[in-house]
């Protein structure tokens, strides 16, 4: 199977998926999230095939303690999740990690998400290796990416640990050239034999004690590890020491700053940091420059070891001292920048001409925010938010989830609030308690289908308890559309093997003072409902029937059946009115300006028909 | 090859970036170089700026061009190869830019106001050492709509000199990473003509 081992173009993340499928994973957990998501989607694309198993978990937390389950069983374990989905599964983690792996081995990739490109905040979720214990692998490439997968599987099923490994944005979704092994068809061991004593009481400090051996003895063993690469000759005048994808930056930056005498660490495993390699390392240069993505994570643990050295002479740079940020992404520039300053040298890419060109070129600009799809429903509910606010006065306050209808925050600011996994509903359980107070907003809150399932449920239930006085909307799609159409439960479609598991019922075991199904593809009863439900006091939950386009463009809907829309100019009010392009805002409708008339870009409408409804004079028609 | 060859392409989310991106990646792979590419996802199908920077190489480099390096943008909306051409643009920098704007929600709503597409132009030609502007929508017209601007776009870069992959080895990619390649490389000759007519 998979008999093609040509070298070939991988992402990151399929790259570590492949790794771990030619390592031996029996089983693989995962919860959909930007970077993350492409590791087990390519391993659920050759699951069957290979006979293992791979699933989109209900969360991370769930992810992490079914993968964990099946480690103990025996079998290679892996579990995969974005940056915040650690901090979900970190409950479990942080006491897991003091119980045994299982003899399969047990593996989990996190993927960060430095500058928040398509996350609610920046994080470096490293700290969690450091404190669960754990070892911690960053690769730098493709090829190591995959090849860092087996060996984590190796230290796991030695020293019986969990095994972390960190990518990050550009790693997962960038592509390079990966030399591939075959993939067996893999055999596990019969009967299944659980692993026992799998709690830490009544001594948890012992078991960590004892964890604390063990990560002293792995610092040794990454001491020999050849991921490690050290390349300096005798006395240079700057090393850097780079993890992750900041290896490629920090290499290229020493090829450009044209001094003769510089050299290189590169280290992919961060944590228990191997010892060895880094004294040696510290001993030969005068200057150090640490480059790594997002918090000063390696450079604080050296600086740190730095003080158990006699006569460490060299000057530690990075982001402590400000010469590499502490925020955003790394680069390329700012490890030239960083190197420079370490060095005394003066830095200017530019010279001043350059520089005022760009600098006019600059005020040209305008910014492109996110909006939602062609004909997504989720801009019909925000429109019938923002119409139901001009009714109420402004007295109505939305709580915002995660997931598309994120983008709420850019419409309008139809939602106030943008956290975590389900944290719109509780926010929103906590308002809606303060009336007694004097709030006298009401108050609402949004989620998806599978953020719903995912995170919502307990919050609800809180709502319910305390007599709260909110709305929940349930925006529900039928797919994990943000991450790309990953199935959850809530689908009437399942997979083989798999079972429905109903929002609806869920809802109505909680047992709201209010719950109607809405079809938010239909704007005027969807202004109407929302309008007539939120007044009233009590838990209110509506599940609004939702279409993801793209989702149904993928599953191959034309839209030729349904008549165009087009713009009658007779009827149009023009620039006097301009509801429709300037304020409704679906990107199939642009605005011509000699004739002061909006158009339908054919090839983007969906002839969904909502903006005939937005029109005030009936100028919008289809048919 | 001895110096590495970075191409950007700038546009927005649903214009078949990536698609191009990948295209180029396996194009350079039929020459035996050694391409890193580096997408930008999320935004991609949402309307926001998508650059997709591809870096080729003989060995394996950092997926992301540093500032004013690229040897060649490809810009398939102009505000985008503008937006790009500041950062990652320099004088060694040929730009291959479509006039086809694609407005910003601001733009729509008159909160913001979107250059005229010649300014823009003019400050692309102020940073890059060559632009070719190149309007696609008559040649589309006729192939099949905007939805095919990433093909005809990879046919007006194939007529570029110094380029590391030729028009074969684009034209051999596409007919293999395609989906539908017969209108794909009908739409890429158009591209190939029109680029001709503009570099004479």
């Amino acid at each position: 199977m998979d008999d093609d081992t040509s070298p070939r173009l991988m992402s990151g993340n399929e790259a570590m998926a492949r790794g771990a499928l030619e390592a031996g994973v029996g089983f693989c957990t995962s919860y959909p999230g930007t970077p993350s998501t492409g590791i087990a989607e390519y391993i659920m694309s050759r699951a069957e095939s290979i006979g293992i198993h791979a699933e989109w978990s209900v969360n991370e937390k769930v992810a992490l303690e079914a993968a964990a389950g099946a480690s103990w069983a025996g079998i290679p374990s892996l579990c995969s999740m974005k940056s915040l989905g650690l901090n979900v599964a970190s409950d479990s983690l942080l006491s897991m990690n003091l119980s045994e792996s299982g003899d399969g081995g047990f593996v989990i990739i996190v993927g960060d998400d430095p500058r928040g490109h398509s996350t609610s905040t920046e994080q470096d979720s490293r700290f969690y290796a450091k404190a669960a214990l754990l070892p911690l692998l960053e690769p730098s490439g493709y090829q190591e990416a995959k090849d860092s997968v087996a060996y984590a599987f190796d230290i796991s099923r030695k020293y019986k640990v969990p095994v972390i490994i960190r990518s990050t944005t550009r790693l997962s979704h960038s592509r390079g050239l990966v030399n591939l092994c075959p993939i067996d068809i893999h055999d596990f061991p019969r009967p299944l034999k659980m692993k026992e004593n799998l709690f830490n009481v009544p001594d948890p400090h012992l078991a960590r004690r004892d964890l604390r051996i063990k990560i002293r003895k792995i610092s040794e063993a990454f001491d020999k590890s050849t991921f490690n690469r050290l390349r300096v000759k005798k006395e240079a005048e700057l090393l850097t020491i780079a993890s992750g994808i900041c290896q490629k930056y920090a290499e290229e930056a020493m090829e450009e700053i044209g001094v003769e005498n510089t050299g290189t660490l590169g280290l992919v495993t961060t944590h228990p940091l191997p010892k060895k390699v880094v004294a040696k390392a510290i001993k030969r240069a005068q200057n150090i420059l640490f480059l790594e993505e997002t918090d000063p994570f390696v450079e604080d643990a050296i600086r740190s070891f730095s003080t158990e050295l006699i006569s460490v002479s060299c000057k530690f740079h990075g982001k402590q001292n400000d010469l590499v940020p502490a925020h955003g992404e790394i680069n390329t520039d700012l490890a030239i920048q960083g190197a420079q300053k370490a060095l005394g040298l003066k830095f200017s890419r530019l010279d001043e001409k350059e520089e005022k060109i760009r600098e006019s070129a600059r005020k040209l600009l305008i910014r492109r925010p996110l909006t939602f799809c062609a004909g997504c429903t989720h801009r019909n509910v925000y429109w019938a938010v923002r119409k139901v606010k001009q009714r109420l006065g402004g007295k109505l306050f939305v709580a915002g989830d995660i997931g598309c209808y994120s983008l709420g925050v850019f419409y309008d600011e139809a939602i106030s609030t943008l956290f975590s996994m389900g944290s719109g509903i509780g926010i929103a359980s906590g308002l809606g308690q303060l009336h007694s107070f004097g709030l006298d907003s009401r108050i609402a809150a949004v989620a998806g289908d599978s953020t719903f399932l995912h995170a919502c449920i307990p919050a609800l239930i809180n709502a319910k308890h305390k007599n709260a006085n909110v709305t929940l909307m349930i925006l529900d799609n039928s797919t994990t559309a943000m991450t790309g159409f990953q199935k959850h439960p809530g689908e009437e479609d399942q997979p083989e093997g798999q079972r429905m598991v109903s929002i609806e019922k869920i809802v109505q075991a909680i047992d709201p003072d209010f719950y109607a199904v809405g079809d938010a593809a239909d704007l005027s009863s969807t202004i109407a409902l929302i309008h007539s439900t939120v007044r009233k006091d009590g838990l209110n939950v509506l599940l609004f029937k939702s279409i993801c386009r793209l989702e149904e463009q993928r599953m191959g809907e034309s839209y030729t059946e349904q008549g165009r829309v087009y713009i009658d100019s007779d009827a149009c009010h023009g620039e006097s009115c301009k509801i429709c392009a300037a304020q409704f805002g679906c990107v199939a409708i642009g605005w011509h300006d000699e004739t002061a008339r909006p158009i339908i870009y054919d090839h983007v409408c969906v002839r969904c028909g909502a903006c005939v409804i937005v029109c005030p004079h009936d100028a919008i028609k289809q048919g | 090859m001895k110096e590495d060859y970075n191409i950007l392409i700038a546009g927005v989310g649903g214009q078949g970036n990536l698609v191009c991106g990948r295209v180029l990646s396996e194009a350079a792979r039929l020459k035996d170089l050694h391409p890193v590419i580096g997408e930008t996802f999320g935004a991609s199908r949402r309307g926001g700026t998508v650059l997709t920077h591809l870096r080729i190489s003989n060995h394996e480099r950092g997926p992301l061009i540093p500032k004013g390096r690229a040897n060649l943008l490809l810009g398939m909306e102009p505000l985008e190869a503008l937006r790009a051409s500041i950062e990652y643009a320099g004088k060694q920098t040929v730009a291959v830019v479509s006039t086809a704007r694609v407005e910003t929600p601001e733009s729509l709503s008159d909160a913001a106001e979107y250059p005229p597409t010649d300014k823009i132009i003019e400050a692309i030609s102020s940073i890059c050492g060559e632009v070719i502007a190149i309007d696609p929508v008559e040649a589309l017209e006729k192939s099949g709509g905007l939805r095919l601007l990433n093909s005809y776009l990879l046919g007006a870069i194939s007529v570029l000199k110094g380029v590391p992959i030729s028009k074969d080895d684009i034209r051999e990619s596409i007919r293999r990473t395609l989906q539908n390649p017969d209108l794909n490389l009908a739409t890429f000759d158009l591209g190939v003509t029109d680029a001709l007519k503009l570099s004479r």
